[in-house]
């Protein structure tokens, strides 16, 4: 019964092949496997045929319009085999990487949730696999967006929904839920690629007494309802087998009186076995977060040297102003650092998490707090260099006033909001990662956040907020490049290399962008 | 796609409806169709909108309801005139926040809330509390998943229905339908204040600052009367705002800025934030800024003219921010400055 718009099937398709694994293991040059490009999250791409001394030269490649869809763009597209995969609420497509034509788009007919956005697809073989609004993992056919099978991710009713990208590891499809309206628990969950059977469920929050974190928690109920929604993409080190998942937010949101405690494991970055979904370790980014943070931003996987010895780090961004490197084998705090000044903190502790001050909480009359509740960054995704070593983000400085509307002892659901204050501006910060100090920032003049994608160019491509598509001197930050699209950039940009030309797609609007060197 | 069909035959049947059948024709129509599977009154226990109806007919067609599409078309007659919903609908989150959930999710209706809020006093509250939160008696009904599921008391009824022990003494199983429903749609209605958008989701109070302390910080350190008078621009600023929307509005006065309840006017009257641009060959031309990036700058000037120039590192480029100083302070205020700086401009009348 459910509605499938198969437009048309072009001669190409038949050259469809899938996606072969060990290109998941490559750094991305003809491929572009999955929602990061690799699965270390450093949307870095090792092509430089495009570079600061010809990206002026850069100019528009195709356009595919999608002719409107409710959420907009915001995922990034996979490239296989010369076909872009792409998603949108309720909504797949193949395109021709090279042309921009069409070769099938699926339409899912949606019984409800938030259309808020979909982060892309994720593909294994010759199947695709993303999340609908309504709760549900689809899985198509690459070749010719047949439906295969539906399972359902989240229960509707309950306000769930679905807006994340999976991402393969072997044989499991990683799916995460979204929805914090209710006082639900966020869970990450595991299916079979080929029958969408459930392998595993990892819930964020302490299902009952005595489970891990529940001493963080006042009650049961309390922690059974505490939410950390799985927003973000996880990445993943082969080397460790260690899957990297950030976890959002506790419920109640804002009004927080019936949830003491630091709220294990939301706002948090966990490191899960893929294979069982057992936790290894944790590093908490915002304890007992009252505002709204979350801490699901890009968990970014990255080699670095530490006091002269080689180590595999982790680096992250938080939406909480926060930017933080971790051993990414034990979990363990090398960096904290504020990439954007914040006032909500009353200093850092010793394993490096920030100790939230009470007077910066929501209060009845109004708190006045830096970042505001869009954050120092959000969902759009970093970047990390390996050749400038500058991780870069894009960062927001802005108050707003928090308040407490439900003063109940038993509030529920958000309680409160912030409201007011004003954006004092929006930059790139160029992080070095050994200091947590920036080594360069570039203001925007009108605003603005976008993902970003660097590479080997020595380019740093990304958007403003005067619509325009920017590449940014990666070492320097001076601008050398854009193109007004007429509406703001909306995803993370990603590239590809096809008969020696390098493409870079961004999405703009209800279109899909392809520029190169023609 | 079969389901679209029908729904598009639906609306089309109800639309073109002109030589309606007499009620009689209509009920046997609607016992013939939906008397197969269940008995026609246990579908009608709540009163519902024609959409809902709809809705919820297309729900039987997917479950196997058997008719024509003129058959359809009657039953959606027969129930919108004989068990439509009238009254007033209770509070939904709007725009992207109304997506919530499922499409075909509970819709109150104020007045069969505002009933059933007589049973819940007399039946409930003692147990589930005042706002259906629970007590150590009684659990928690917003956190119930039964309730969020629940559509027109499908699952509520079913479960008093079994019989559950009321505050009177009595057993829920002796309540009527109709009774049923007015708490149906009271917990929902409970259920639904907490969603963001709600009628309490807003301040409560902000008036917690010492108004002595906020003329002090107005006239010293915030140097706000450096630009403002309490007799001039501010004169009878309270009101003209509401306190929220005061607090909003010294904290960012760009219009829409500050946000709260109250207040009129003012956009039109805000200052602007101004260009000033000098090109290597002069003159400085101010006006209005259309567009601003790292590659080119446009203003429009006073008398309407459009200027536009290429971004070069001898082009000077001066923003004029009036609202400069207030950006400023967003970073030097205390919590207490901000409560007392509201606490004295409420007592600008």
């Amino acid at each position: 019964m459910r509605a499938l718009a198969l437009v048309f099937l072009s001669a190409a398709l038949f050259a469809q092949d899938g996606l072969n694994p060990a290109k998941l293991m490559q750094p991305p040059t003809d491929t572009w496997p999955v929602y990061h490009g690799d699965y270390s999250g450093r949307r870095y791409s090792t092509l430089d045929k495009i570079n600061t001394g010809n990206v002026k030269h850069m100019t528009l490649a195709w356009v595919y319009p999608t002719r409107g869809v409710q959420g907009g763009l915001k995922a990034t597209p996979l490239e296989i085999n010369g076909v872009l995969y792409y998603t949108a609420p309720d909504h797949a497509w193949a395109i021709d990487a090279r042309s921009g034509h069409e070769l099938w788009h699926f339409a899912w007919q949606s019984k409800g949730g938030i259309h808020i956005g979909n982060r892309g697809p994720a593909v294994y073989g010759n199947w695709l696999y993303f999340l609908t609004p309504d709760c549900n993992i689809v899985s198509l056919n690459i070749k010719d967006g047949k439906e295969r099978w539906h399972k359902t991710n989240c229960d509707l009713d309950q306000f769930y929904y679905g807006s994340v990208a999976p991402v393969v590891i072997r044989n499991h499809v990683i799916a995460g839920v979204s929805g914090d309206d209710l006082d639900r628990p966020g869970y990450i969950s595991s299916y079979d690629p080929e029958n969408g059977a459930l392998q595993w469920r990892w819930y964020v929050v302490p299902q009952k007494k005595g489970d891990p974190g529940a001493e963080t928690w006042p009650n049961e109920d309390a922690m059974k309802h505490g939410g950390g929604m799985t927003w973000q993409v996880p990445t993943y080190d082969p080397e460790l087998n260690l899957l990297y998942v950030t976890t959002g937010n506790p419920q109640p949101v804002i009004a927080h009186k019936n949830r003491e405690g630091d709220n294990l494991y939301t706002g948090s970055i966990v490191a899960l076995n893929p294979d069982t979904g057992k936790m290894v370790w944790h590093f908490q980014a915002s304890p007992h977060d009252t505002h709204d943070w979350d801490a699901t931003q890009v968990p970014v996987l990255f080699e670095g040297e530490v006091e002269g010895k080689p180590r595999k780090l982790l680096g992250l961004a938080a939406r909480n102003g926060y930017f933080f490197v971790l051993d990414r084998a034990t979990g363990k705090n090398i960096v904290t650092s504020q990439y954007v000044p914040t006032n909500w903190a009353k200093g850092v502790a010793k394993n490096g998490t920030p100790i939230p001050d009470p007077a910066k909480m929501p209060q009845i009359d109004g708190a006045l707090v830096t970042p505001n509740q869009g954050g120092a960054t959000n969902w759009p995704p970093p970047t990390f260099n390996p050749k400038t070593g500058l991780f870069y983000v894009p960062a927001s400085r802005a108050y707003s006033v928090y308040y407490i509307f439900d003063t109940d002892d038993n509030p529920q659901g958000w309680g409160g909001t912030d409201r007011g204050g004003a954006n004092l501006g929006s930059s790139i910060e160029a992080i070095d990662y050994k200091t947590g100090k920036a080594r360069w920032s570039h203001k925007w003049e009108s605003g603005g956040r976008s993902g970003l994608m660097s590479t080997a160019g020595n380019l740093l491509f990304c958007g403003d907020g005067a619509n325009n598509f920017v590449a940014l001197n990666a070492t320097t930050g001076e601008p050398l490049w854009h193109a007004n699209l007429g509406t703001a950039v909306s995803n993370g940009p990603m590239t590809y290399e096809l008969d020696g030309t390098q493409y870079v797609v961004v999405a703009a609007g209800d279109s899909i962008w392809a520029f190169a060197m023609l | 796609m079969m389901r679209l069909l029908f729904i598009a035959g639906l609306l089309f049947a109800g639309t073109g409806y002109a030589q309606q059948p007499d009620l009689a024709k209509q009920r046997e129509t609607f016992q013939k169709v939906c008397g197969g599977c269940h008995t026609p009154e246990s579908a009608v226990t709540t009163r519902r909108s024609r959409d809902q109806w709809q809705e919820e007919i297309g729900r039987m067609v997917a479950n196997g309801a058997k008719g024509t599409e003129e058959e359809f078309g009657i039953v959606l007659e027969y129930l919108t005139s004989q068990f439509g919903r009238t009254g007033r609908t209770g509070f939904m989150p709007q725009g992207m926040l109304g997506e919530a959930g499922a499409k075909d999710k509970h819709v109150v209706d104020a007045d069969a809330a505002d009933r059933g809020r007589k049973v819940w006093a007399s039946e409930c509250i003692d147990c589930h509390g005042t706002a259906a939160r629970g007590t150590d008696k009684g659990s928690n009904l917003v956190r119930s998943d039964m309730m969020w599921s629940d559509r027109y008391g499908d699952r509520l009824g079913a479960f008093l229905k079994k019989g559950h022990k009321m505050q009177s003494g009595g057993t829920s199983a002796s309540l009527t339908a109709a009774q049923v429903n007015d708490l149906d749609h009271f917990i929902h209605e409970r259920l639904y204040e907490t969603l963001r958008g709600s009628p309490i989701f807003h301040p409560q109070d902000v008036l917690t600052g010492n108004a002595k302390d906020g003329a002090a910080y107005f006239n010293g350190a915030g140097k706000c009367a450096g630009c403002h008078s309490p007799t001039g621009d501010l004169k009878g600023i309270a009101s003209k705002y509401d306190a929220p929307t005061l607090q909003g509005r010294f904290l960012n006065p760009r219009p829409m800025g500050g946000r709260g309840r109250g207040g009129r006017g003012g956009a039109s009257r805000a200052p602007q934030v101004t260009l000033t641009v000098t090109p290597p060959s002069g003159p400085s031309i101010t006006g209005t800024p259309l567009a601003l990036d790292d590659f080119n700058v446009a203003i429009r000037d006073a008398q309407g003219e459009y200027h536009t120039w290429k971004r070069t590192p001898d082009l000077k480029v001066v923003t004029n921010n009036p609202y400069a100083a207030h950006d400023q302070l967003l970073t030097e205020y205390t919590d207490k400055n901000m409560h007392d700086l509201v606490a004295y401009l409420e007592t600008l009348k």
